[in-house]
C-alpha cells in the first residue's frame, strides 16, 4: 500500500526514536504542495558528486580495491551547476537525508518533468526498510546534448509503500507487534550517507566461493622488463 | 642594449614568467575545485595581481629605455615585488589544497560568520590553509598587508582585501570535524592582531598594554628593568594574553564544544602530561591555567551547568587540571631553565583580568545559546542515536552552536552504546569499527550545521520582497 500524504506527515511528526517514524530533511518548502503530492515527496538535488574516472586500464573490475577507483569526487555549492555530458553518467545525492522504519519501502523516481530532459534518475532505485542517509542518485543523461544540473532543484519523488503484514498479523496496524514480518538486517556498509557513495565489493573469488565456485579466473596487470633472456615479468603486482 | 637594461629585462622575464606561472595555477585550482568565499577573494586578489605586476613589467622596461637613470629604482621595484610574491608564494598552494572537499566547509563557513559578527570585524573572513605541521596556527598577516600596501603604490588596481586572514590546519585533519573546532582559538589570533593594529587602537587592547606595564612594575618593583629585559618580559605577556585571549574568545563564539577539542588536541599531540601542564613557557601558558581560565568562562556564561551531567574524561581532565592551585605553576625557559615566577603571579593578577575584560568587549552576547543548547540537546542526540541527521521539531532551524555542542557532547558519552546498538556486542571493542562511527557522527553533524544554513537562507529570502516577486512570476 502506498503511504499518502497524510500519513508520511503523520510519520514524519513521530518521535525520530518511534520505530514508525520517518525522517526527510531538510525539507524546504512554503507550501506543502511545493513537494508532497497525494502519494509521493519530491526530492532535491544535493551538492557531492562522483563523477566517473578515466581508468589507466581498459576495464573496471568490480571488487575490493575498486571503491576508489572508479570515480573522482566533485562539490558543486548551492547556487553553480554540474555539467553532466552527453550519453555520461553521475552518481549525485539527494540534499534531504532519509530515514525509513522497519514497516516501510521506498521507490525513487525521476521527476516527470526532469524525465522529459532525457536525464534518468535511478536504475537501482529500491529503498530498503530501516534505510537511513542521503539516497544515491544515478544520473544518466540520455540525451545527445549536455545538461546542466543545479544542485537544490527538484530531481526525483520518493513513493513510500508500508509492507504488508502476514495474515495473523494484518488485525495490527502498529511496528512493533509486526516485528516478526519485518525483521531486516540493517546494511552497516551503507549506513547513514550523506554524500553519494562508490559501491563496496568483495573480491569476486570470495562471493564466489560462498556459492561452491573455487576456480575464479583474474586479471592480473603485471610489468615487465628486458633482460638478457627477453622480458621477463617483474614479481610485484600492480 | 646596455647592460644595465639587459639585465633588468632578464629580471622582468624571469619574474614575468613566474607570476604567470602563479596566475594559470589560481585559475586552474578555480575551475577544477570549490573553495569556500574567503579563498576565493585570495585568488582574486592574486590573479588580478599577477595580472597588473605582468603589465607594470612591460612599463617598466620601456621606462627604462627611455630614462636609464631610473634603472636602479625600477630595479628595486622588481625586488619588492619579488620579495612580495615570495610571501604569496607560501599560502598559495596550501590554500588551494584547502578547496571543499578536503576542510570541513560548513564549519568553516560558520566560523566565518561567526567572526562578522565581532566588533570590528565585520566583512573580515579567513582563508584556510591545509599544512604539512600537525598544528593549527594563524599566519600573522600584518606583514604581508604592509608590503601588499607598498606594491599597490604601483600595482594600483590590486589591492588585498582589507580583513582577510590565513588559518592553517594539519592536512590530515582536514575533513574531520570535532577537531577543527581548534580553528576558532586561531580566529581569534587573527581577531587579535586586527584590534591590536586598528587605527585608533581598541581601547581594551590599550587597557591590556597598561595592564602589561603595570603587572611588570609590579613584578620586578626591587630593580629597575633595563629595556631589553622589558621587552622580553613585555613579549612573553604579550604571548600569554594572546593565548588565553583566543581560546577565551573560541569559548565564547562555540561554547565547551571547544574545549573538548581542544583537549582532544592536545592529547593527540602528546601534550597532557602531568609535568607539562602546569609549565608556562615564554610561548604559552600552562596548559592548567588555561583550562581554569575555560572553565571559568564556562561557569560564567552558564555553559558548565548545562554540561554538568557529561560523563566524559575530556571534561574531568579539564576540572581537575583547573583546580591545580595557582601556586604550582612554574616558569621556565626553555626545558630546565626556570624563569621568574613573579612574572607569572602578576600575569595571573593584573593581566588575565583585563583579557577577560576584553573578550567580553569584542564578542557579541549570546545570553541565549546555553539555554537553546539546553532546550534541543535531547532531540539533537535523540538523532544520533538512532543514526539520523539531527533535525528540528518545529519550523525554526537547529541552531549550530547548539548542533556543535551536543553532537560533541554525544560523541564524548555515547558512541560505544552506538556502536554496540549498530554493529553488535562483538564491535565494542573493535578500534576501526569506533573510528568509523566517530566519521559518521561528524558528518551528521556537519550536515545537520549545513542544513541549518540552508534553512536559515531560505527563511531570509522567504517573505521579502524578492519572494513576493518570484510568487507574482510563477
Amino acid at each position: 500500500m502506498v503511504l499518502s500524504r497524510k500519513e508520511i506527515l503523520r510519520r514524519m511528526k513521530e518521535h525520530v526514536s518511534q520505530e514508525d517514524s520517518i525522517v526527510i530533511t531538510p525539507l524546504i518548502y512554503k507550501e506543502l504542495e511545493d513537494v508532497f503530492d497525494a502519494d509521493s515527496v519530491d526530492l532535491r538535488l544535493g551538492c557531492h558528486f562522483l563523477l566517473p574516472k578515466t581508468l589507466d586500464q581498459p576495464f573496471f573490475s568490480p571488487d575490493r580495491r575498486s571503491a576508489t577507483s572508479l570515480h573522482v569526487r566533485v562539490h558543486v555549492p548551492l547556487g553553480q551547476f554540474l555539467v553532466v555530458p552527453a550519453h555520461q553518467t553521475i552518481l549525485g545525492a539527494t540534499l534531504e537525508f532519509i530515514k525509513l522504519p522497519s514497516d516501510v519501502s521506498g521507490q525513487v523516481l525521476t521527476k516527470s518533468s526532469v524525465a522529459r530532459t532525457f536525464i534518468v534518475v535511478e536504475t537501482a532505485p529500491w529503498i530498503h526498510p530501516q534505510y537511513r542517509g542521503c539516497l544515491t542518485l544515478e544520473i544518466a543523461n540520455v540525451s545527445n546534448t549536455p545538461v546542466l544540473l543545479y544542485p537544490g532543484r527538484l530531481i526525483c519523488q520518493l513513493v513510500l509503500m508500508r509492507i504488508a503484514p502476514t495474515q495473523e498479523n494484518a488485525k495490527t496496524q502498529t511496528v512493533k507487534d509486526n516485528k516478526d514480518d519485518l525483521s531486516t538486517k540493517l546494511d552497516t556498509n551503507y549506513f547513514g550517507p550523506v554524500y553519494p557513495e562508490a559501491p563496496k565489493f568483495r573480491n569476486p573469488q570470495d562471493d564466489l566461493l560462498r556459492i561452491g565456485v573455487t576456480r575464479v579466473s583474474s586479471f592480473k596487470r603485471t610489468r615487465l622488463h628486458a633482460t638478457k633472456k627477453g622480458w621477463r615479468e617483474e614479481k610485484s603486482e600492480l | 642594449m646596455p647592460s644595465g637594461l639587459a639585465d633588468l629585462l632578464h629580471d622582468a622575464a624571469v619574474l614575468h614568467r613566474f607570476v604567470d606561472f602563479i596566475e594559470e595555477y589560481c585559475k586552474e585550482q578555480e575551475r577544477s575545485q570549490t573553495y569556500v568565499d574567503a579563498s576565493g577573494l585570495f585568488f582574486q586578489y592574486v590573479e588580478k595581481l599577477a595580472a597588473g605586476i605582468k603589465q607594470e613589467l612591460g612599463r617598466e622596461i620601456e621606462r627604462a629605455q627611455r630614462f636609464p637613470s631610473r634603472l636602479p629604482i625600477l630595479r628595486s621595484n622588481i625586488w619588492t615585488l619579488k620579495n612580495y610574491l615570495r610571501l604569496l608564494h607560501a599560502l598559495i598552494k596550501p590554500a588551494a589544497d584547502a578547496h571543499t572537499l578536503t576542510i570541513p566547509a560548513p564549519l568553516i563557513e560558520l566560523a566565518a560568520h561567526q567572526l562578522q559578527q565581532v566588533e570590528r570585524m565585520k566583512n573580515s573572513c579567513v582563508v584556510i590553509l591545509l599544512t604539512s605541521e600537525f598544528m593549527y596556527f594563524q599566519r600573522p598577516h600584518t606583514d604581508i598587508k604592509d608590503q601588499a600596501r607598498i606594491v599597490e603604490t604601483f600595482i594600483p588596481k590590486a589591492s588585498f582585501p582589507p580583513k582577510l586572514g590565513f588559518i592553517e590546519l594539519p592536512y590530515s585533519q582536514g575533513p574531520s570535524f570535532f577537531t577543527n573546532l581548534a580553528i576558532y582559538h586561531e580566529i581569534g589570533h587573527f581577531v587579535y592582531e586586527e584590534l591590536s593594529n586598528s587605527d585608533p587602537p581598541h581601547r581594551h587592547i590599550a587597557a591590556l598594554k597598561s595592564a602589561i606595564v603595570r603587572s611588570l612594575n609590579k613584578a620586578f618593583r626591587k630593580r629597575s628593568l633595563d629595556p631589553e629585559t622589558f621587552a622580553v618580559a613585555a613579549k612573553i605577556l604579550g604571548n600569554w594574553i594572546q593565548e588565553i585571549f583566543c581560546d577565551l574568545f573560541a569559548i565564547r563564539l562555540v561554547g565547551p564544544a571547544f574545549s573538548f577539542a581542544f583537549v582532544e588536541m592536545l592529547g593527540m599531540l602528546g601534550f597532557l602530561s602531568e609535568k607539562a601542564t602546569v609549565i608556562f613557557n615564554p610561548t604559552h601558558p600552562a596548559t592548567a591555567c588555561r583550562f581554569a581560565e575555560h572553565v571559568r568562562m564556562l561557569q560564567n556564561d552558564s555553559w558548565w551547568n548545562a554540561i554538568a551531567n557529561i560523563d566524559a574524561g575530556q571534561k574531568k581532565l579539564l576540572e581537575r587540571l583547573s583546580n591545580l592551585p595557582q601556586s604550582g605553576y612554574k616558569f621556565y625557559w626553555d626545558e630546565s631553565t626556570p624563569g621568574p615566577q613573579s612574572l607569572v603571579q602578576v600575569f595571573l593578577d593584573v593581566v588575565v583580568p583585563a583579557i577577560r575584560k576584553l573578550v567580553r568587549q569584542v564578542t557579541p552576547e549570546n545570553v541565549t545559546a546555553v539555554r537553546r543548547f539546553e532546550k534541543a540537546r535531547g532531540s539533537i542526540e535523540d538523532c544520533l542515536r538512532v543514526g539520523v541527521v539531527p533535525h528540528p521539531t518545529s519550523s525554526s532551524p537547529l541552531d549550530p552552536v547548539s548542533i556543535i555542542n551536543s553532537a560533541f557532547c554525544f560523541y564524548l558519552t555515547a558512541l560505544p552504546e552506538v556502536v554496540k546498538r549498530f554493529e553488535g556486542a562483538d564491535a565494542e571493542n573493535d578500534v576501526a569499527v569506533h573510528s568509523l562511527w566517530t566519521k559518521r557522527l561528524e558528518m551528521w553533524t556537519m550536515k545537520a550545521i549545513e542544513d541549518s544554513q540552508i534553512q536559515d537562507r531560505f527563511r531570509g529570502v522567504r517573505g521579502t520582497a524578492l519572494w513576493s516577486s518570484l510568487e507574482k512570476k510563477s
